[in-house]
């Protein structure tokens, strides 16, 4: 035991040693952002008039306040993801926000201005339909839940139900709908489709059926899509087919009335549902007896139905959206209308009168690289003239969100996009225009003596004026404050900078736009939306040309699939500056199985993309004729894999001559007892510094550094605990060999894999203790090299030696990565993504196989730490300190130009970017470096010497004269 | 199940003798790991209370989330600290609060079938010892988190009580004062002392360092005594 404690404090002594954040550099390289998603729900906080609240509910399961004047989070809640998360419905009145969770399982209510948990209850099973709150006599008191056969009514104070019936002839009748305006009843509204509707009116007080009648429809299928209740309590719905409306007064529940729109002088577009749009500004009263009609897609009319009549306020064509705020008794319709190609116009309009209200124009611009609105959320408020006043929130497509002030001030967007980041790369930037011009000047052909002369001149010029240039700005900045001295960057002066620390990360989001973020400040410096994306796709992006290769512009290439057909598209685009390239890509007809990026390049320095359809068929991209020709000299040495995880078969082929392919292993896997998870090569941009590590004894053991290695993870398909387990394969991509292959017994995923240099670490669910454990395996050749000049996977007649050594990790992990530097001289960390959204940076050295039980001599001389069973986490590892990361999906890492610096960016619900220094700035003074100390010794031992010079000649004088 | 009766009596056998208490509990343990995956079965609710000393709800709550082995079920606290989560099946699990600035430790929840609770301490290592913890949870914060290692600052303090420091100064105080407190030119004194440094010195052929050095500073005359004793201080300089 006394000599477990003392390992321990070894460990202790070694981790302290460890680099972390200091407080100071809070800020200095890192920044995050941070997300809700998509959103469904959304309400202006109205209690107060001067409220800055915006409540937003979206699909990633988040609820959230936004700021309404910087779009900053005041709070958010981040649900469980999923379906068990998902937000059905969001009622909202003063204080209180009510949520109902996961299909109705769940009722929440959420205090707005702490952002507390006020209750939570859980409801009865059955499939959610609709929610309401419901008010009488004034006050909102109780919260109604219809479900699939039940409605309940609960107490907004505390949650507790007040009675819960059973709804008549649920099994014949879906009920869609639940309504009350505060008269002591609340209306479950039910539809026979193609039959007739049912209305059951309930007693507030203690759910009592009060009237319950059905009413013949036979037109209707669906009440949500096609009815809504206006007015004194009249439902009133639309229907395409007979071309009318119908309005049905819930309170006497005799028949409906039909009011065709002929009558109306209406015409329904062609091929178009049409849309009804009420609102109920408090939940105790009626609603408004105007409402909105969609025709088509861009034709909305304001009507009015009293005493059964339906009058026409006003049409509006074209307009897009159209919206009702409430600010004290005044009642508004905003209306969003085209004015020209690249914006909007929206106005006010009297809800009662359909009249324009004057003053109340506000420009939306439209983003040419966004998305067309989809919503649109308004913000009414009174003046001090009592005239009203708006903001307006606006929705578009890809999922961002744009805050406007009248008239037509921009406040602030949020990119929801960035919610769900897929995939990213790292570009690095181009040299600034100056410097590109001296590297131009080598590029050209020479001609003559004079003329290079001249361009030399010309360009040291050129070289002088930036110069100068900078010098002018940094003295101009100097004399102004420090706060309005701004940095904005914009793609002009984007340029690399002395380190190749700042580089363009283009991150590819799931609803397919296309963002470039300088990797320094965050900031977007270019969005683009890709509009005909499926649903489904999966996504892959390569760099084809990186920007080392002036004037050819750099080239990123997307490769677009859906899942389901298999069907895949390209996108080829500038990486700096977004643009979509003037290269043409090729139509793929063909489902692609899979795809590669060859070293090979074309005579514009383009890399080789080559894609696998399912014929197995190959097609490069450029396929130039230069390409075609390197192609079939390097045919012979050009293997791929290809993994079907259904049938449970990875297969590798070889490209011949004729760009067609043959099979030359497959590695069958019994897809009815295990089915792979997830294959990990190596990454492509990987540098190894050592080939070997010195041991205690100063003898070298060889690592075992196959390029060409797959790490392919199986779980059982037996979930039992006893029997499940997970199986992990290195095999040779090349020739199919299996190097090493390692079972884990009752062992479950979702497992974690980074695969590097000579090792694989994998993390899992251990079902017997359960716990999380970490195991590593480490491939060493021996002591001796086989071919020390080049590797090649089918000359290597040895298997490697096989280390292998498990650890408990005491938490759960989200994702995996390791650092990834330069030269690879720095040691390794890896970075692990914790659910509870930090991001730990754990060295390598404590996943090392070769670590003793007992020390001795040898092992203190190769510094190995101790085997200790459990791995720690300490909050002082956390790269990002308190900066937590929702929901990590992702942690992409990045060498810089300086070799102890690596450059990290975690992605999930949040965007957070990093520096990380494995082994310590070791090439580049510290941050914190005192130069005034330094400067200050120095100076004091120049006087010292010239002072002690000084009494030494005097005292030699003096000795002489004795 | 028949120890369970007994279990208050458990409790402090645990106490006594940790190892014997674990090979009883070995067992005890079993139903929670044996039905974890009973998809149909009833599901419970983990309830409890966070704590920050000092610290109002208000302040953080908002922040914080109950994670249940890792993010597999979601709890959200209270305007007043507690919190729940629902829709749990039987089995054991690991629930933390989380919160980006205050530390909370994990506890582990036993589950039954039939929907019995108890809490216990985390050990992962021995995964089935019971160390029992209050259920409902009560889980207090123990500090805020600390994210930040402090930076190297450099005062005169650190610079004087540096041992190099120590080890170059102190000899020269000695040198510098002691001929200044001890009237060297008094014969008497002369005597004593070179008496009781030859007592200290055992080997009295060695050059006397200390009387090179009263030489040296009460007005050296010899040049090749001053040479002498520039030899003496060298290695001083040297560490400088």
């Amino acid at each position: 035991m006394a000599m477990l404690i003392l390992l321990w404090l070894k460990c202790i002594i070694l981790c302290s040693t460890v680099e972390a954040v200091f407080e100071d550099q809070v800020g200095k390289f890192d920044w995050r952002q941070q997300y809700v998603g998509k959103v469904r729900f959304s309400h202006f906080d109205a209690q107060v008039q001067s409220s800055k609240k915006v409540l937003l509910a979206t699909e990633s399961n988040v609820f959230a306040a936004l700021n309404t004047r910087t779009g900053e989070l005041f709070w958010r809640h981040v649900d469980k993801a999923g379906a068990e998360g998902n937000i059905d419905a969001l009622l909202h009145h003063g204080q209180d926000a009510v949520l109902v969770v996961g299909n109705g399982r769940l009722l929440r209510s959420w205090d707005v201005s702490v952002g507390g948990l006020n209750w939570e209850i859980v409801l009865d099973s059955g499939s959610f339909q609709a929610a309401c709150l419901v008010g009488l006599t004034d006050t909102v008191r109780h919260v109604a839940v219809l479900k699939k056969n039940i409605i309940s009514l609960h107490y907004l104070s505390n949650g507790h139900q007040k009675w819960i019936e059973n709804l008549p002839e649920s099994e014949n009748v879906d009920y869609q709908a639940v309504y009350s305006d505060g008269n002591g009843e609340v209306y479950a509204l039910g539809v026979v489709p193609h039959s007739h509707i049912a209305v059951v009116a309930y007693s507030v007080e203690d759910g009592e059926i009060i009237k319950q009648s059905s009413v013949e429809a036979p037109w209707l299928s669906n009440i949500l899509a096609s009815c809504t209740v206006v007015g004194q309590g009249m439902l009133t719905c639309v229907d395409s087919a007979t071309m009318s409306l119908y309005t049905l007064d819930l309170n006497q529940q005799s028949q409906m009335t039909q009011i065709p729109l002929q009558s109306l002088g209406l015409e329904v577009a062609p091929g178009f549902h049409p849309v009804l749009v009420s609102h109920q500004p408090n939940p105790a009263h009626k609603p408004l007896s105007e409402f909105f009609l969609q025709l088509g897609p861009d034709q909305y009319l304001l009507l009015q139905l009293s005493e059964g009549q339906i009058v026409t306020l006003r049409d509006f064509k074209p307009a897009f959206l159209v919206s009702f705020a409430t600010t004290g008794e005044k009642t508004v319709a905003a209306v969003m209308s085209p004015k020209n190609k690249t914006a909007c116009s929206i106005n006010l309009f009297g809800a009662e009168t359909g009249r324009r209200l004057l003053d109340t124009t506000l420009i939306f611009t439209v983003d040419p690289n966004g998305g067309k609105p989809e919503k649109l959320y308004v913000q009414a408020y009174l003046k001090k003239d009592d005239s009203v006043g708006y903001r307006v929130m606006v929705q578009t497509e890809d999922h961002a969100l744009t805050f406007i002030q009248q008239p037509g001030r921009l406040m602030w967007t949020r990119e929801e996009a960035l919610s769900e980041v897929v995939t990213m790369e790292m570009v690095d930037l181009p040299l600034t225009g100056t410097q590109a011009e001296l590297e131009g000047e080598f590029g050209k052909k020479a001609d003559g003596l004079m003329s290079m002369v001249l361009k030399r001149l010309s360009s040291q010029l050129i070289l002088l004026q930036a110069w100068i240039a900078h010098l002018w700005k940094l003295f101009y900045d100097a004399r102004k404050p420090n706060s309005q001295v701004k940095n904005d960057v914009t793609i002009e002066n984007l340029s690399r900078d002395e380190f190749n620390l700042q580089k363009m990360m283009v991150m590819v989001t799931a609803s397919g736009k296309l963002f470039g973020i300088d990797s320094k400040t965050g900031s977007i410096l270019w969005r683009h939306y890709l509009d005909n994306i499926p649903s489904n796709a999966a996504f892959k992006l390569m760099v084809q040309r990186t920007t080392a290769h002036f004037p050819h512009p750099p080239q990123c290439t997307l490769l677009i699939k859906d899942k389901d057909t298999g069907l895949a598209m390209l996108h080829v685009f500038n990486p700096i500056f977004g643009k979509k390239s003037h290269v043409s890509p090729p139509a793929l007809p063909q489902p692609i199985l899979q795809s590669l990026m060859l070293p090979l390049m074309d005579q514009d320095y383009a890399k080789v993309l080559l894609l696998v359809d399912d014929q197995y068929k190959v097609s490069a991209f450029p396929s130039t004729k230069n390409v075609l020709q390197q192609l079939q000299e390097m045919a012979s040495s050009i293997f791929f894999y290809l993994i079907d995880s259904n049938q449970g078969r990875l297969s590798g082929y070889r490209l011949r001559m004729d760009l067609s392919t043959e099979q030359i292993w497959e590695v069958a896997i019994p897809a009815d007892i295990q089915r792979i998870v997830s294959v990990k090569g190596k990454r492509a941009n990987e540098h190894v510094h050592s080939q070997g590590r010195v041991m205690g004894d100063r003898s070298v053991l060889y690592k075992y550094l196959n390029p060409n290695l797959l790490a392919v993870v199986t779980e059982s398909t037996d979930t039992h605990l006893e029997r499940s387990f997970v199986g992990i394969l290195l095999i040779d991509g090349v020739t199919g060999r299996i190097i090493h292959e390692a079972v884990q017994r009752k062992a479950r995923g979702p497992v974690h894999v980074v695969h590097s240099e000579n090792w694989v670490v994998y993390e899992y669910w251990s079902t017997k203790s359960r716990r999380n454990e970490f195991s590593v395996i480490e491939l060493y050749e021996g002591m001796e090299l086989y071919n020390s000049t080049v590797f090649s996977s089918l000359d290597r007649p040895h298997a490697p030696q096989v280390l292998q050594q498990s650890y408990i990790f005491p938490s759960s992990i989200s994702t995996l990565e390791a650092t990834l530097t330069e030269k690879g001289i720095t040691s390794r960390h890896l970075l692990i993504g914790l659910p509870s959204g930090g991001i730990l940076s754990l060295p390598k050295m404590f996943l090392d196989p070769r670590r003793p039980e007992i020390v001795s001599e040898q092992s203190r001389e190769e510094n190995l730490i101790p085997y200790a069973p459990e791995l720690l986490i300490r909050t002082e590892w956390f790269i990002n300190y308190n900066q937590t990361i929702s929901r990590v999906r992702g942690i992409y890492t990045a060498p810089s130009g300086l070799e102890s610096t690596c450059l990290v960016v975690a992605y999930g619900l949040d965007i957070y970017q990093t520096r990380v220094y494995p082994s310590k700035q070791f090439d580049v003074l510290k941050d914190d470096y005192d130069y005034m100390l330094i400067s200050s010794v120095l100076l004091a031992l120049f006087f010292a010497t010239m002072i002690s010079k000084r009494l030494a000649e005097v005292k030699l004088l003096n000795r002489a004269w004795r | 199940m028949l120890h369970r009766d007994r279990l208050p009596l458990l409790w402090m056998f645990v106490q006594a003798t940790l190892i014997v208490a674990w090979c009883f509990t070995d067992i005890e343990t079993g139903p929670g790991a044996g039905v974890s995956t009973q998809a149909n079965g009833d599901r419970f609710k983990i309830e409890g209370r966070a704590i920050v000393p000092g610290v109002k709800p208000q302040d953080w709550v908002s922040t914080a989330r109950v994670l249940v082995e890792g993010e597999e079920y979601v709890g959200f606290v209270r305007t007043d600290g507690s919190f729940s989560v629902h829709d749990v099946p039987s089995g054991s699990y690991v629930v933390e609060v989380v919160t980006p600035t205050f530390r909370f430790e994990p506890v582990r929840v036993d589950i039954t079938s039939k929907g019995k609770m108890r809490a216990r301490l985390v050990n992962y290592i021995k995964t089935s010892e019971v160390i029992r913890q209050p259920y409902p949870l009560q889980i207090r914060s123990n500090g805020p988190h600390s994210y930040f290692m402090k930076r190297e600052t450099w005062g005169w303090t650190d610079f004087l009580m540096n041992p190099m420091v120590m080890m170059m100064v102190l000899p020269l105080l000695i040198i510098v004062l002691l001929p200044k407190v001890v009237n060297t030119n008094d014969p008497e004194m002369r005597k004593e002392m070179e008496q009781s440094m030859n007592m200290l010195n055992p080997n009295p052929e060695l050059p006397d360092v200390s009387e090179l050095m009263t030489k040296l500073f009460s007005g050296s005359k010899g040049s090749s005594k001053a040479g002498s004793s520039s030899k003496g201080t060298r290695p001083a300089a040297k560490r400088r």
